[in-house]
C-alpha cells in the first residue's frame, strides 16, 4: 500500500521542527537537508499572502529519480512505496536530482552521494509503519500527518467533521452575542 | 491515548539503544517538558514529553537541535580569570574552582565593605537557577540589585499586566476564543509557547477571527485573516479609538466595568476629552478610521475574544501606556480570564530552595537601584540607565555586576557604552555556556552546565499551575557547574555554607516541592506536575490597589503619569537626513543571541538581513538579496536585504538584529550575519524604563 505525507499548510508555521527532527532521528549530516520549509509570499502591499510547505520527497508512484538512474540504486518498496536509494550502488552521478521536480534528492559533500528523505526508514533506525515519521512526531502544530496515502487523506476529512461537531465545542461559554456569527465566523 | 504516548516513547527508545530521560528544554524561556533519549552518556533524540499539555510530544527548531550544546566543542570547560587590563577584548587564563571562588569572595568583601552591598547588581534571563545566586547575593550579601532582562524584553506588558490586573504574566487561552487581535505579537513567528501556537491555529480551524496589527507582515500575520499594517509605535492610539467607538457605541459590558473595574466613568471621559476618535487615530497609525471602528465593533460584539501584545508595542518610548490601552479593551469588553480571554495564570505553590534567615540576611544602605533612578513602576531595572551608576555613581555607585545566562553587550542598544560600563566595574562575573561577547568583557568567567546537564525545578509556562523538572540527563562539558554548586562554593568561602547545605540536587529540589502534591521521585519519572486551570479570578479580587482592574491607575498617577493611558508620540521621527524607521522582529528557529552556534540551526538560518517594502527599496536602489549599508545617527552595519511587500513603507525591519554578527561565542556564530543594536542610541521608556529598540531612523544605501 503507498505510504506518504499529508501535509495542511494552514497550521504550518514555517518553525522548521521538522527539519531540525528528521536531521536528528536519521543522524543526517550538515548539508543535505531531507526536509525543508519554503515559504511562498504573493501579492502587493498591503495585500500580501505567504504560504508555507514542508517538503521532502513525495515517495511518488511513478518514480521519476528511479527511472533517471543510471546504476539501479534507487528503488520502490513494493510493500509500502517507500522510495530509497541504496548508498553501496549509487555513483553520485546527479541524474536524479536532475529528474526529480521537487528537488527531494541532495547529493553530500562528503561522499558525494545521494541522500533524500527515506520515510524514516534509515538502516538501523527504521520506524515501523505504524509509527509517526520524526518530522511528523514533532511537529508543534500537527501540520505533518503520515501513512498510507489513502488513510491520511480520509484523516483529513475526519478532522474537518471533529471540528463541526458539538464536542469540538466545549469550553465556549453557552451564551455566544449574535454577532459572532456575523463576525467571528 | 497515555498507554499509547508511553508505547511510543519506548519503542523509540529501543529503536535507538537509548534510555528516555523526562526533563525540559531551556533554550527559550517557554521551557518545554521533554522526553530526551541518551545513548552511552550522549544525547542521539529529543521529543515533547507526550503528556505534558504545554507541547503535547512536539517540539520547536531550536529545543530539537538542543542537543548540539551538550557536544558543542566551543563549550567553556574551566573557569577563567582575566590576564589583561579591562576595555580591552579580554585575555583569560584557566584557574580552578578553588581559586574562582576565592577571588570572588575578597572582591566581594571588599566591595561591600567599601561601598555596600547595593554596589552589586544581578542580571539574568529567567533561568530559575538564577535563584540560587540570588539567595547568596541578595539575601545573604543585602544588595537590593537582584534584577533580570526584563527591560530588553517584555517590560511594557509586563508593566500593563501588574497595572491593570496585578499579574506579571498572563496566558493566552486561545483554544478557546472567537476573536483575536494582537498588537506587534509574532507569536507564531518566534513559536514560544508551542500550546499557544497550536491552540491558536486550531481556533482559526474552528471559525475564531485573528487580527494581527503589526508594521510587519509577520508569521502570524500571514495566518490572520486581517493585517492591519500600521505605522510603527501608534499601537496606543488605534487601541484607544478603538476604546472610545466602544464606550460610545454602548458595546461595553456594563455589568462588568462597574463590579470589576476601576474608574470606568472616568476613562470614559478622558477619552472623550483628549479626542480619541477614529479620525483622530487614522492621521496617526495611516490606518483608515472606518476600519479602527468596524474592528471595535467586531471585537466587542464576539466573545469570547482577547487582545493581547508581547514585545513590539513596548519598544518605544510611548509602549507602557500602548500596553495598557490594548489590554483595557479587553476589560471594556468583560474579556479577562474566562475562557477565550487572557489568563491570569495561577502559580504553582513552588518554594525557594535556600532558606535564609532574617538575622542573617545583609542590609543595604539604600533602595533597589530602580527606585532610586526614579522609576516607582519599573517591574525590572531599567538596564539602559545602570552605565550610569557604573560610569557617573548615579543614583549610587554600582561596582560588581553579575550576569547569569544573558549578554548585555549583544542585547542592549548602544553596544559601546555598554562595553564601557564593564571596563569602569571592579568586579564583573559572567556564568556562562561559552566565552560570549558579555564575557569577554568581564573579569571572571565562570562556565556554567547547559540544561542538559543539570537539576532544575521551576514554574511552566503553561495555563495552570504547573511544575516542570529538569535533570541531568549527560555528564557535565569539562569543569562546569551548576548554578547551585557555585553559589554553594562562594557561599562557603563567605561563611554563609550552612544556608547551602545540599548535598545532591534533590536535596534542594524537596523543600521546593513541599506544598505540591508529587514528590521528587515521582517527578522525575513524570517530568512535570500541572494543576487545574482556574478561570474567573478576576471576581475573587485582584491584587492591584483597588482589587479590581485599574483603567484608572493611581500608581500611575503618584509617579507623576496620567491616571489614564495616554497617546504620547514616540521619541525618535525619522527626516530627510535618516528617512526610515528602524524596527525588529525575531526569527523561528533561533532563540536570541543563544543558539547561533548550532551549526543545525545556522544550517536553516545561518544569518539575519533587513526588511525593505519594494517602493523603498526602488527608492533606495536596494536590490533583492544584495547587501546593504544601514546608517543612523551614531553607526552604520553592513547587512543583506530583502526586499518585501510585507513591511509598511516607511520602515525597515532588522530580523533577529541582536542575535547575530557575534565577534566571540564560538567558531560557529562567529562573523555571520549582522549585529544591529549599536545603530541605537539610548532610550529609555519614562514610565517602565524599557529599551526602546525601536527608537531609531536609518538611511539605506546599496554596499560598494
Amino acid at each position: 500500500m503507498q505510504h506518504g505525507f499529508y501535509f495542511d499548510h494552514q497550521r504550518c508555521v514555517k518553525c522548521h521542527a521538522c527539519e531540525i527532527a528528521c536531521k536528528t532521528w536519521n543522524e543526517v549530516e550538515i548539508g543535505p537537508r531531507w526536509r525543508e520549509v519554503v515559504k511562498l509570499e504573493s501579492g502587493i502591499f498591503p495585500d500580501v499572502q505567504a504560504m508555507n510547505v514542508s517538503m521532502a520527497c513525495m515517495h511518488c508512484g511513478d518514480a521519476p529519480c528511479q527511472k533517471a538512474c543510471p546504476v539501479s540504486a534507487i528503488s520502490k518498496s513494493p510493500v509500502d512505496g517507500v522510495v530509497t536509494v541504496d548508498p553501496n550502488k549509487c555513483i553520485g552521478c546527479g541524474f536524479c536530482t536532475w529528474a526529480c521536480p521537487f528537488n527531494a534528492p541532495q547529493l553530500t559533500a562528503t561522499t558525494g552521494k545521494m541522500e533524500k528523505c527515506n520515510f524514516c526508514q534509515t538502516p538501523g533506525m527504521e520506524r515501523p509503519m505504524d509509527m509517526p515519521r520524526a518530522c511528523e512526531e514533532i511537529c508543534p502544530t500537527g501540520a505533518i500527518r503520515s501513512g498510507p496515502l489513502t488513510m491520511v487523506t480520509s484523516q483529513g476529512r475526519e478532522r474537518a467533521a471533529a471540528r463541526l461537531a458539538p464536542s469540538a465545542m466545549q469550553g465556549f461559554p453557552s451564551v455566544v452575542v449574535d454577532g459572532a456569527r456575523k463576525f467571528g465566523g | 491515548m497515555s498507554a499509547t504516548h508511553q508505547d511510543l516513547g519506548t519503542r523509540l527508545a529501543e529503536i535507538k539503544g537509548a534510555q528516555r530521560i523526562k526533563s525540559f528544554c531551556y533554550t527559550c524561556p517557554w521551557q518545554c517538558p521533554t522526553e530526551v533519549f541518551v545513548r552511552e552518556g550522549q544525547i542521539v533524540y529529543q521529543k515533547g514529553n507526550p503528556e505534558a499539555p504545554n507541547n503535547i510530544g512536539s517540539r520547536c527548531a531550536k529545543g530539537m537541535a538542543s542537543w548540539w550544546v551538550s557536544r558543542d566543542p566551543d563549550r567553556l570547560k574551566y573557569p577563567m580569570l582575566r590576564t589583561n587590563p579591562k576595555g580591552q577584548p579580554g585575555q583569560f587564563k584557566r584557574i580552578s574552582w578553588d581559586e574562582a571562588f576565592e577571588f570572588i569572595a575578597g572582591k566581594l568583601k571588599s566591595i561591600r565593605d567599601k561601598w555596600g552591598p547595593e554596589a552589586l547588581a544581578l542580571t539574568c534571563h529567567h533561568d530559575p537557577n538564577t535563584q540560587f545566586y540570588r539567595h547568596l547575593l541578595g539575601d545573604c550579601y543585602g544588595s537590593p540589585n537582584m534584577y533580570s532582562h526584563t527591560s530588553g524584553c517584555e517590560q511594557d506588558r509586563r508593566s500593563a499586566c501588574l497595572t491593570l490586573f496585578g499579574h506579571v504574566f498572563p496566558m493566552h487561552d486561545f483554544a478557546n476564543s472567537r476573536f483575536v487581535i494582537l498588537w506587534g505579537m509574532n507569536m507564531l513567528g518566534a513559536n514560544q509557547g508551542l500550546w499557544e501556537s497550536r491552540a491558536l491555529i486550531e481556533a482559526k480551524k474552528r471559525g475564531c477571527k485573528l487580527v494581527v496589527v503589526d508594521p510587519s507582515f509577520t508569521e502570524t500575520a500571514q495566518k490572520a485573516d486581517e493585517w492591519i499594517p500600521i505605522k510603527p509605535g501608534t499601537d496606543g492610539a488605534m487601541a484607544l479609538a478603538m476604546c472610545r467607538v466602544i464606550v460610545d457605541e454602548n458595546l461595553h459590558d456594563k455589568a462588568f466595568v462597574t463590579r470589576y473595574c476601576n474608574g470606568f466613568e472616568g476613562f470614559v471621559q478622558h477619552l472623550r476629552t483628549q479626542g480619541y476618535t477614529p479620525e483622530w487615530a487614522e492621521q496617526i497609525c495611516g490606518v483608515p478610521a472606518a476600519t479602527i471602528a468596524r474592528l471595535a465593533r467586531e471585537f466587542a460584539m464576539t466573545r469570547p475574544s482577547m487582545s493581547a501584545i508581547f514585545k513590539g508595542s513596548g519598544y518605544y518610548t510611548n509602549g507602557a501606556d500602548a500596553g495598557r490601552a490594548c489590554y483595557i479593551l479587553d476589560a471594556l469588553c468583560g474579556q479577562v480570564d474566562q475562557p477565550g480571554n487572557i489568563n491570569l495564570k495561577e502559580w504553582a505553590p513552588l518554594h525557594s530552595p535556600v532558606d535564609v534567615p532574617d538575622h542573617a540576611k545583609g542590609k543595604a544602605g539604600q533602595p533597589p537601584l530602580h527606585l532610586a533612578m526614579g522609576y516607582p513602576l519599573a517591574p525590572d531595572l531599567p538596564n539602559s540607565r545602570l552605565p550610569e551608576a557604573v560610569l557617573e555613581g548615579k543614583p549610587y555607585p554600582v561596582k560588581a555586576l553579575w550576569v547569569h545566562a544573558t549578554n548585555p553587550v549583544m542585547s542592549d542598544p548602544n553596544r559601546e557604552r555598554v562595553q564601557k560600563m564593564f571596563a569602569a566595574l571592579e568586579l564583573a562575573v559572567a556564568c556562562e555556556l561559552y566565552m560570549s561577547e558579555t564575557a569577554l568583557e568581564c573579569d571572571i568567567v565562570l562556565p556554567e552546565t547547559s540544561f542538559h546537564e543539570q537539576a532544575e525545578v521551576r514554574h511552566g509556562m503553561w495555563l495552570g499551575p504547573q511544575v516542570i523538572l529538569c535533570q541531568p540527563v549527560v555528564p557535565p562539558v569539562g569543569e562546569s557547574k551548576p548554578a547551585y554548586e557555585i553559589a554553594q562554593g562562594i557561599a562557603r568561602k563567605m561563611g554563609w555554607g550552612e544556608y547551602f547545605a545540599y548535598e545532591r540536587w534533590e536535596d534542594w529540589a524537596e523543600p521546593m516541592m513541599k506544598d505540591i502534591p508529587m514528590s521528587v521521585e515521582e517527578l522525575k519519572e513524570k517530568g512535570f506536575w500541572a494543576g487545574p486551570v482556574r478561570y474567573d479570578s478576576v471576581k475573587g479580587g485582584l491584587p492591584t490597589p483597588s482589587g479590581k482592574i485599574e483603567l484608572h491607575s493611581q500608581s500611575y498617577a503618584d509617579a507623576g503619569f496620567s491616571a489614564y493611558p495616554v497617546y504620547t508620540p514616540r521619541s525618535v521621527m525619522p527626516d530627510e537626513q535618516y528617512p526610515l524607521q528602524l524596527t525588529h522582529s525575531k526569527l523561528s528557529m533561533h532563540c536570541n543571541i543563544v543558539t547561533q552556534n548550532n551549526p543545525l540551526l545556522m544550517e536553516v538560518c545561518g544569518e539575519n538581513w533587513v526588511e525593505i517594502n519594494a517602493v523603498d527599496a526602488g527608492r533606495y536602489g536596494v536590490i533583492d538579496g544584495s547587501d546593504v549599508i544601514l546608517e543612523s545617527p551614531k553607526d552604520k552595519i553592513r547587512i543583506k536585504a530583502k526586499v518585501v511587500q510585507g513591511l509598511v513603507p516607511g520602515a525597515v525591519s532588522v530580523r533577529h538584529g541582536h542575535g547575530f554578527g557575534h565577534w566571540a561565542m564560538g567558531s560557529v556564530a562567529k562573523g555571520r550575519g549582522a549585529h544591529s543594536n549599536n545603530l541605537m542610541d539610548t532610550h529609555t521608556s519614562p514610565i517602565t524604563g524599557a529599551n526602546c529598540y525601536n527608537e531609531c531612523k536609518v538611511r539605506i544605501r546599496p554596499a560598494a
